[in-house]
């Protein structure tokens, strides 16, 4: 512990003329480790008694101490110590704010607090407080006091602050001070006076000394100043030197500056350089080009392709990448000048060229299209486009630099050309037509070939025309006769396959030419650039081989792309096409409905096969596909028109009615036009609505006919259909086939049983009668007890029908059958053979009754079973 | 009997003949032929009016495309057709929406849009809330279908019908069953 206070009050506080008066070892409250001493001091200095309390702090390595805190005793409000009856190293210092202390030990602590009271009695004018500090530690300090002073020599009294604690030296030099003095113990006035007189002796020495130093001070002095004023010229020339080098600085810098700029500008040049090089040679232009381009002749091939190089060349030149600030330049304007011109100029000329040529070529190709028109041809104008293809570069040069010239030109050739298609298509259409119509009838060739509507007005030709008229009123007046105006006339058959050949021939002529303008068009205006590379294919195959064309061969299209501008500039050119097609389609429907169908295989093959949809063939062929279409159904609709108003002779039997014999044909030929297309669906449909028109107009029939019972009719006309439909085999009738099979079996039953009704008359009432009671719940032995059923009723009835009399009304029978049924089909021996089973089936009904009923009567017919077949087989065979 | 010209409308292989046929015939057409166009004629009641629906079944294909605007210029009514399993066909409406829209030179025309094919969950490609968005966003009516199930069939067909109706009120049927609702209407 002491050593702990000496050292700290040698290092700390002695510097400080300070005495440390009381320490004690402490650590924060609460926080252990940390340890510290807090010490109280006294300043020592004169006049000051200044207390003071420290928190010093050891430092982590080495002895040293150091102060952490340092405050004044005065401003200490209250010390307390916790508890003043328990002990407890606790308590807390009240500075400007409270520090919580735990000493080592009580005793430690209460030491500290001791003297911290000690200090603040004597030195303070305003006390701490002090709280829970026992009271002991507050009075015991003068008993102490006196002892502690005198023994540890740490007086606290008035004289305790002029002590100084002798050290080794100076006690060695009083103890020798004083042995020198023999009477120092003795006599200590006489040793004070000694020591005085020395001391004053010492001092006249001292201030001798002082004085003499004078001189030396001054000298000192003077050097001093010399020393001064040396350093201050250095510092001038310093200065000096440092205002030349700021100088040469400055220089340097603008030196460094002009470099740079010396560089940019050197770089500058050799860039201005390059890029006025790069300006001449992109804006100069061989004369060789400017000449060819001037008046290079646009006619030769040769002359193409030199004017072709040099527009590349030109145009090369003019789309150039040139800095928008070179464009100012006088030379850079006028070379664009001189080329704009030397553009313009060769635009003009090379549209004025193609102009010549579009407008030639049209007149010219108009002027031999007669030669054509003998024979169904559509004139191929491959010549035309081998003519102008080698154009397409300049053409695309000239989209890029005149495109007002080019569109203009691009008009030109529409208008000059679809002059041309219009009149072509227009009389290919009016050949075709003359084709169909012609070779119906050879004598009116002449009146048909002008207008359809003539033709029909003329009463034409055409017995198709003829048999639609007289379908719906009078074809089948005639009835059975009608056949001959069936389907399957000659003249007919012949017709048809020349329409079909003739559509063939329009197909194979007209889509060619299509195909080819378009492709042409599309290298020639460079409508689509990019896809006309793979398209060249299928182009120079229809060149070499008209007659491969698409549908039959849909691998050659190549899938196309066809976007609007190519369908536009095709609608310009062939602006009547669409409406020619109509046309020819309404005129084959006028002609013939059968066409139609024709038409709706043939179309739809070309149309829902094709591979570029979107192509203007494709859609102005389907436009016309669905008009086809529409045009088929209508014709179903008229069949069905006819179906629903026809008449039946009212004077002779019925038979088979006309539309059932007609569907028969019509259903064939349908047949074997639509073979093999998808398209059967349609047909299908127009056969359900057709099929169940019949139906229901077998059954009108069958009921307004005067003469043949509607049995009859029904019999063989659905009979008839049955077997046409069981030969059709068409799966979508299938259930109308088992329809009409049902009601043909039904409508025979009942015939027979309505028929055979007569020939028994009376027996067949009696049965009847018999039947009745039986019924009613009477036991068949009790029938023969009633009176109007007695056996001797029965044997009068039976009496009536001799085998003779049977075979007689039968033979009545058979003829009146003969009379219902009609010769064509042939139900006669199926009908008699129904009414023998019926009849058979009703003898035995009879016998078993009669067995039945009168058991022991013995009652039999007059007939055998065996006389039946004989009576139906003799009068099968009589007739 | 007022006459309804209804036109169902949509990409190629959608179901506009399977709907119309099951509609009509109430059969489902199996087999894919391609329609190149069908009329029919089907007389309905629609709240308690007899309606005669003139119904245009079209070809869908990119070819018949030049058809369109006859059709759109004839038609009263549109079906907007597209099949929940192919995106594409749904994406081509809006172009025919607005082609129907540029003839008609309206803003309101009766039209419904149509999902077709919807017992086909498993190939559902697009979603019900993409249809009633796109529904939402032309202010008409939206129904998934299926012509196969039948399956909502009658109900576009009807629906078009009231729209018809709440767009051009037949002023001559109109007003006489709005004297007399219980009592015949003279056709």
């Amino acid at each position: 512990m002491t050593a702990i206070k000496h050292t700290l009050q040698k290092d700390l506080f002695q510097p400080n003329e300070e005495r440390l008066v009381a320490f004690v070892h402490v650590t924060k409250a609460g926080k252990k480790k940390r340890s510290s001493f807090l010490c109280a001091t006294l300043s020592v200095a004169e006049g000051m008694n200044q207390t003071m309390v420290y928190q010093v702090k050891k430092a982590e390595k080495g002895e040293v101490y150091k102060k952490k805190m340092t405050r004044y005793l005065r401003d200490l409000k209250v010390v307390d110590g916790k508890d003043a009856r328990k002990e407890t190293a606790d308590f807390d210092l009240h500075f400007e704010k409270v520090y919580r202390w735990t000493a080592s030990s009580i005793g430690e602590r209460d030491n500290f607090i001791k003297y911290i009271w000690k200090l603040s009695q004597r030195y303070l004018d305003q006390k701490p407080e002090f709280l829970n500090v026992p009271k002991k530690l507050m009075e015991e300090s003068k008993h102490v006091e006196k002892g502690h002073t005198s023994m540890e020599g740490m007086d606290v009294t008035g004289i305790a602050e002029d002590y100084q604690a002798l050290t080794t030296k100076e006690e060695q030099d009083l103890d020798l001070l004083m042995s020198e003095c023999q009477v120092a113990i003795s006599n200590a006035e006489v040793f004070a006076e000694q020591l005085s007189k020395q001391l004053s002796v010492l001092d006249g020495a001292n201030i001798h000394s002082i004085m003499g130093s004078e001189d030396q001070v001054l000298n000192l002095m003077r050097l001093l100043d010399d020393g001064i004023q040396q350093a201050e010229k250095i510092e001038e020339k310093l200065d000096s030197y440092n205002v030349i080098l700021q100088v040469v600085k400055d220089q340097m810098e603008v030196m460094k500056d002009k470099d740079t700029l010396i560089n940019i500008s050197t770089k500058n040049h050799k860039k201005l350089l390059d890029e006025l090089e790069h300006l001449v040679v992109s804006l100069d232009l061989d004369m060789k080009f400017q000449k060819a381009l001037a008046d290079g002749d646009l006619s030769s091939s040769r002359g193409i392709l030199e004017c072709t190089e040099a527009a590349k060349e030109l145009e090369k030149s003019v789309s150039a990448d040139i800095h928008p600030a070179l464009r100012k330049m006088a030379a850079v304007d006028e070379q664009q000048k001189k080329f704009a011109k030397i553009s313009s100029n060769f635009a003009k000329r090379l549209s004025h060229h193609l102009n010549n040529f579009f407008i030639h070529q049209g007149n010219e190709l108009g002027e031999t299209l007669s030669r054509h028109s003998g024979d169904l041809k559509l004139p191929q104008h491959n010549s035309i486009h081998r003519d102008l293809i080698p154009y397409a570069e300049l053409m695309l040069w000239l989209k890029n630099a005149d495109i007002s010239n080019f569109n203009e030109l691009s008009k030109v050739y529409t208008q000059s050309l679809s002059k041309l298609y219009v009149r072509e298509v227009q009389d290919f259409f009016d050949c075709a037509k003359l084709h169909l119509a012609g070779k119906g009838d050879r004598s009116k060739l002449g009146s048909v070939g002008g207008s359809f509507t003539g033709s029909k007005l003329s009463g034409s030709s055409t017995s198709l025309n003829k048999y639609i008229e007289a379908r719906g009123r009078s074809s089948s007046v005639q009835s059975i006769d009608s056949v001959s105006l069936s389907y399957s006339s000659n003249i007919n058959v012949a017709a048809r396959h020349l329409f079909d050949q003739v559509l063939e021939k329009v197909f194979s002529e007209l889509e060619p030419v299509c195909l080819a303008e378009q492709d042409f068009c599309c290298r020639f205006f460079h409508l689509v650039s990019d896809l006309r590379k793979d398209s060249g294919q299928p182009q120079e195959v229809h060149d070499s081989d008209g007659e491969i064309w698409m549908p039959l061969n849909p691998k050659i299209t190549v899938e196309r792309q066809i976007n609007e501008e190519v369908r536009n500039m095709l609608g310009a050119l062939f602006p009547t096409l669409q409406a020619d097609i109509d046309d020819f389609i309404s005129f084959a429907d006028k002609l013939d409905g059968f066409n139609s169908m024709y038409l709706l295989v043939k179309m739809s093959q070309h149309v829902i096969n094709t591979q570029d949809a979107g192509s203007f063939l494709s859609k102005t062929f389907a436009s016309s596909l669905v008009r086809i279409k529409r045009n088929f159904d209508s014709f179903i609709e008229m069949q069905i028109k006819a179906i629903s108003e026809t008449k039946v002779s009212k004077k002779s039997k019925c038979g088979i009615i006309s539309f059932v014999h007609n569907f028969e044909d019509f259903a064939n030929l349908a047949e074997s036009i639509f073979k093999g297309s998808d398209r059967h669906t349609d047909l299908d449909k127009g056969y359900t609505k057709l099929v169940a028109a019949i139906f229901d107009n077998i059954e009108r029939i069958a009921v307004d006919h005067p003469k043949t019972p509607k049995e009859v009719i029904r019999m063989e006309n659905y009979h008839h259909m049955f077997s046409v439909l069981s030969t059709l085999k068409i799966s979508s009738l299938e259930g109308d086939k088992k329809k009409a099979k049902h009601k043909y079996q039904d409508s025979l039953t009942f015939y027979t049983q309505d028929r055979l009704g007569r020939p028994l008359e009376k027996l067949h009432v009696f049965i009847e009668g018999v039947k009745g009671y039986l019924s009613q719940g009477v036991k068949p032995e009790d029938v023969g007890y009633q009176l109007a059923f007695s056996k001797q009723e029965l044997r009068k009835v039976i009496k009536d029908y001799t085998g003779k009399d049977v075979k007689k009304s039968l033979e009545h029978m058979y003829k009146k059958v003969e009379k219902h049924l009609s010769e064509e089909e042939n139900l006669l021996q199926v009908v008699w053979v129904s009414m023998q089973d019926e009849f058979i089936k009703q003898y035995n009904d009879y016998e078993e009754l009669i067995n039945r009923c009168y058991p022991d009567a013995k009652i039999t017919l007059e007939f055998t079973i065996n006389d039946v077949l004989d009576f139906f087989s003799d009068i099968a065979r009589s007739h | 009997m007022r006459e309804y010209k209804l036109v169902v409308l949509g990409s190629g292989g959608v179901g506009k003949s399977a709907l119309t046929v099951q509609f009509v015939q109430g059969i489902f057409v199996e087999k894919y032929d391609p329609t190149i166009e069908d009329s029919y004629r089907k007389q309905v009641e629609v709240d308690g009016q007899q309606c005669m629906l003139e119904i245009l079944d079209t070809a869908g294909t990119e070819q018949f495309t030049a058809m369109r605007d006859l059709y759109m210029k004839n038609g009263q009514g549109f079906l907007l057709v597209y099949s929940i399993t192919a995106q594409s066909t749904f994406n081509d409406l809006q172009d025919l929406r607005e082609q129907i829209l540029r003839v008609k030179d309206t803003d309101e025309v009766p039209m419904i849009l149509v999902g077709n094919k919807c017992d086909l969950e498993d190939e559902r490609v697009v979603g019900k809330d993409q249809g009633a968005k796109l529904a939402q966003s032309w202010d008409c009516g939206f129904v998934e279908t299926s012509a196969k199930a039948k399956i909502n069939v009658n109900e576009i067909f009807f629906s078009l019908v009231r729209a018809i109706n709440k767009k051009n009120p037949d002023t001559r049927g109109g007003k006489k069953s709005g004297k007399s609702k219980s009592s015949c209407t003279l056709l």
